[in-house]
């Protein structure tokens, strides 16, 4: 490996590079993302590879084995370039198939297509796919084009050319200003103006000065931060070195969280290659600026995302926060200058430099720039990652990308922002997605999860899931938040266990507004989010739990019970199968029934029950079974 | 460590009765005289040299346990001398003494042997305490180089295992003094379970241990591995969190003797460190099963129904939440969120992720674990 001494090595191995991507007319993409290789991607692209000898096809066909496409439901994601025929769900069995038909043949291999599911039609390109056709692919697309553990497939799009240009043709200040220019907001979830943070750490006093990657992506339902980490270790890595630069920092720290061991292996390939190439380390590209990394590995702690936390994490203490008279951008790491940026927000300023700042600020909307990659779960068809432009708007991305609610179910509500976040109803579906128009309704960006939540979800247990979660993770130092949060959980608890009582939402209301005022970090300020906003567009479902113990989606495990019909049931015995507590058992010849005493309520023959039967019924436990039946 | 004899030194001849514990190597007169009396009035016997050579042939003929040696001599240098003491003897603990301003040299000689070091001027406890603590893992080498280095020997067969019950009773006498000082009921039973668990951990290991050098040589293992760590990353005070995350991927837990070894190496009070192990998710301070078994509580999984997942799967293994099963084989565990959201419900069970599996897969999952570690 060659280090990679001036600006002019760097172009001659990124032309070379070029010309190796482009030498083979066909490549097979097969995604190894996390989600892809759970599903059993790394079986697959061996076998391609495997096959491609066997049949002599090396010398024109290359496989890639890369980054996230975004759609892990459908996965493993196989995509063959240039016709960018996609293939979902495809095994190894099925790749001698897609060799002879697709790449001998040129034809297709239409049960791996993907069917939409209005239509009934097949659909054989990637852009075509109604989950890819209405995104703005900036970030994501890099990923799903370079093996994150090659850097050469990086300098192959264009990696690095951004580092090489601000190192030669721009000063520190210049490239704070293209930044500034861009209206980048932070991707975290507090949406501070980007280049106002870099400008406020370069001319804070103190030296040395850190830049600090944030991926301690702790909301629950997020996962962009993961994706662009395992998928593009280097474009996250080029940001911060770039970063580094133009706030004048000579060391950055990557705080990833233990729980992700992929990204953990290809950020530290993607330093080490680095590294090699004279990318980090003394007199970069000789241009004479000294850089380096390291990364610190988060131990599980939600509080330790906050900025304070994470750097007193990295310090070697207990992650908590602490006041924050003084920013960490003036006093930060060991006292100096600290500059903390999301993953998300690093990613995109290699392609603000690449592209310039005012195509950057073409997209989005006042206020909002840009784009903004989404984790699109819950009860919605095509889950995964979506990159949009700001200002689209919810029921675009729920209804148009992920293909609406699964199985004829009514949509409910959407959650935004994590655990910080709200809860939003249909009413809100048209509102433009952007920093400022979700805070105006109680919401947040937050990360950028989106929960969608269908009929079958209660809204007061969704608020006890979250408060649970954040009682759980606070860390203790403040009481408003350590105790407000317990009660709250306590409330609820009881709510959803049927031992609710009249007032209880009042004073869910009072200790909201003790927690908002009172508490120490944002954790606390914003800890009362969920429940607020479910109190305030789902007041009802409250009341139906307080006054009439009746969950209306039922979901409370208190206040349902499970049963059989004895008319539906025609004695197939999958919800025997199912049950992992010996509760369903035969009853006669053909009918089945479920023993309430050893029933643990886990909706296991509920689900197994075959949709043309609907036997297994699932009713509120205050109502009689003759009654419901009628 | 009390209870620990002293055995003949192996295959080296055993040192004469009366011989020094300690050599110690330094050109400054003042500093020898000083520390020779420090150790010397706590009843370590110590010889002194005043360069490298003379050092050296003291340790050939006296066969310390501990060598305190300083860097900056005139002729042979501390690291030389550091370097020839394993050749002597492996058991030997060379502890480093060095003036202000040379740390960095200190930490390059713990890289190649050196236990530990002093940064002159020291206070006396200090000396006293590092040289304790070098006598101490001297001993552990001696002991367990014993058990490497000879044959079997006919009497430890016959020596008394230490069986379950003891373990518990020890345990419960522990907690009964946790309970007269004043622990309210819940965080009663809680030490209690865990104090259970732990001796079981412990009975288990010892059951299967024939003699007690064995048992201490697992031990010796162990703190020679987290050595092995807090070298990695140079003595760094701010890597702790980093350290135990590693030692907690190696052992599963993080035994309380393992921590006090990491105290006493990076010089962190034992509470900063308990303080630290027990705010994260990520560490143990209970022993865990072979095999963790995580349940994804993300959101995305939560309304896809992680709950119901859990409840299967706490069924299927009979454990709940956190516990860990009787055969120290599964422990159960939840986690925020895994970052797979969109195969939501999330299971994880050691490395492998499973999208909403059915009972059918799980049980295949569970049993095939089983199977393996019958297999071993």
């Amino acid at each position: 490996m060659t280090k990679l001494n001036s600006i002019k090595d760097l172009e001659n191995i990124k032309t070379a590079c070029g010309l190796e991507h482009q030498r083979k007319p066909i490549t097979v993409t097969v995604c190894s993302g996390t989600g892809c290789a759970s599903c059993g991607s790394t079986d697959v692209a061996d076998t391609f590879l495997k096959e491609i000898q066997r049949r002599g096809l090396q010398e024109r066909v290359s496989l890639r084995r890369s980054g996230c496409h975004g759609f892990c439901e459908q996965g493993p994601v196989t995509v063959i370039h240039p016709k960018e025929t996609c293939y979902l769900k495809a095994t190894p069995e099925d790749v001698p198939e897609i060799l002879e038909k697709t790449i001998v043949e040129g034809g297709l291999v239409d049960r791996l297509l993907y069917v939409d599911p209005q239509t009934g039609e097949r659909i054989p390109s990637l852009n075509d796919i109604p989950f890819y056709k209405y995104q703005q692919r900036e970030l994501l697309e890099t990923i799903s084009a370079i093996d994150p553990v090659d850097i050469r497939t990086y300098f192959a799009v264009g990696g690095y050319s951004a580092l090489s240009y601000v190192l030669t043709k721009m000063t520190p200040d210049q490239v704070i200003k293209e930044i500034k220019d861009s209206d980048l907001r932070g991707r975290g979830g507090g949406g501070f103006p980007t280049g106002k943070k870099w400008e406020t750490t370069a001319n804070a006093p103190g030296e040395p000065k850190y830049v600090i990657v944030n991926g301690d992506e702790g909301d629950p339902g997020a996962y962009m931060d993961r994706s662009v980490l395992e998928g593009n270790p280097h474009g996250v890595l080029e940001g911060l070195i770039i970063g580094g630069y133009a706030i004048g920092a000579s060391k950055g720290y990557f705080y990833i969280r233990q729980e992700y061991p992929m990204a953990l292996n290809n950020v530290k390939l993607a330093i080490e290659e680095a590294t090699e190439h004279g990318l980090l380390g003394k007199d970069i590209l000789g241009t004479g600026f000294d850089f380096s990394v390291s990364i610190h590995r988060g131990a599980g702690a939600f509080v330790s995302g906050e900025s304070s936390a994470l750097m007193s994490a990295i310090e070697g203490h207990v992650g908590e926060p602490r006041p924050k008279y003084i920013h960490t951008s003036v006093q930060g790491l060991w006292g100096k200058p600290s500059c903390l940026n999301n993953v998300e927000t690093w990613a995109n300023v290699p392609l603000i430099i690449n592209k310039g700042a005012h195509r950057f600020k073409s997209m989005g909307t006042e206020g909002s720039r840009g784009t903004k990659v989404f984790s699109l779960v819950g009860k919605v068809n095509n889950t995964g990652l979506v990159e949009v432009p700001m200002g689209i708007t919810l029921r675009e991305i729920i209804f148009k990308i992920g293909g609406g609610i699964p199985n004829g179910r009514k949509f409910k509500a959407v959650q935004t922002g994590g655990p910080s976040g709200g809860v939003l109803p249909e009413s809100l579906l048209d509102l433009p997605v952007d920093f400022d128009g979700l805070n105006r309704v109680g919401s947040m960006m937050g990360s950028g999860g989106l929960i969608v939540m269908d009929e079958d979800t209660c809204m007061v247990d969704t608020a006890r899931y979250y408060t649970n979660f954040l009682a759980h993770e606070s860390c203790g130092k403040c009481i408003p938040c350590r105790e407000g949060l317990r009660r709250m959980l306590d409330i609820l608890t009881d709510i959803c266990n049927g031992n609710g009582r009249e007032g209880d939402i009042e004073l869910l209301e009072d200790l909201a507004e003790v927690l908002r005022e009172a508490s120490l970090c944002a954790l606390g300020k914003s800890a009362a989010n969920p429940v607020m906003s479910t109190i305030r567009y789902f007041r009802e479902e409250y009341e139906a739990h307080i006054l009439e113990k009746r969950c209306p989606a039922l979901m409370c495990n208190k206040l349902i019970r499970y049963w059989i019909d004895e008319e539906k049931c025609v004695g197939c015995g999958l919800c025997e199968k199912s049950c992992p507590a010996d509760a369903v058992s035969k009853v006669g010849d053909k009918l089945y029934e479920i023993d309430e005493s050893k029933c643990i309520q886990c909706n296991a023959c509920f689900a197994a029950c075959p949709e043309k039967f609907s036997a297994v019924q699932k009713t509120n436990a205050t109502g009689k079974k003759a009654e419901i039946a009628a | 460590m009390d209870q620990i004899n002293v055995t003949p030194l192996g295959v080296n001849e055993a040192p004469e009765m009366g011989s020094a514990a300690v050599v110690l190597i330094d050109d400054v007169e003042s500093m020898r005289e000083g520390c020779q009396q420090t150790l010397e009035e706590e009843g370590l016997q110590t010889a002194v040299a005043c360069d490298g050579m003379e050092g050296l042939k003291l340790i050939e003929s006296l066969r310390p346990k501990v060598v305190l040696v300083d860097l900056k001599m005139p002729g042979i240098s501390g690291i030389e001398v550091l370097e020839k003491i394993p050749e002597i003897d492996p058991a030997i603990v060379p502890i480093v003494l060095t003036g202000y301003g040379t740390i960095d040299s200190a930490v390059e000689s713990m890289k190649i042997g050196a236990f530990d070091f002093l940064t002159k001027p020291f206070e006396p406890e200090k000396l006293v305490e590092t040289v304790r603590r070098g006598m101490e893992l001297s001993q552990l080498r001696y002991d367990s180089s014993d058990v490497l280095m000879e044959a079997p020997k006919e009497k430890l067969t016959q020596e008394e295992v230490l069986d379950k019950q003891d373990v518990l009773l020890k345990g419960l006498s522990a907690i009964s003094e946790g309970y007269s000082i004043g622990l309210d009921q819940s965080q009663f039973i809680g030490e209690l379970k865990r104090l259970e668990s732990e001796a079981k951990y412990h009975a288990r290991s010892l059951g299967s241990v024939k003699d007690r050098e064995r048992a201490i040589l697992a031990i010796y293992n162990d703190l020679r591995m987290v050595d092995e760590i807090i070298r990695k990353h140079d003595y760094k005070k701010n890597n702790l969190i980093q350290i135990l995350l590693e030692t907690q991927q190696k052992l599963n837990w993080l035994p309380g003797h393992v921590l006090k070894w990491i105290s006493g190496r990076l010089h962190i009070f034992l509470a900063e460190i308990y303080n630290i192990a027990s705010f994260y998710e990520a560490f143990s301070l209970e022993p865990q099963g072979a095999h963790i078994v995580k349940v994804c509580t993300g959101t995305a999984c939560h309304v896809r129904g992680a709950p119901n997942l859990l409840k299967k799967v706490s069924s299927i293994l009979d454990i709940q939440e956190n516990e860990t099963d009787t055969n120290q084989m599964f422990t159960l565990k939840t986690v925020n969120c895994l970052g797979c959201c969109a195969l939501s419900p999330v299971l994880q069970v050691d490395e492998t992720y499973s999208s909403n599996p059915s009972l059918t897969k799980l049980k295949k999952i569970f049993n095939s674990l089983e199977e393996q570690e019958d297999c071993r």
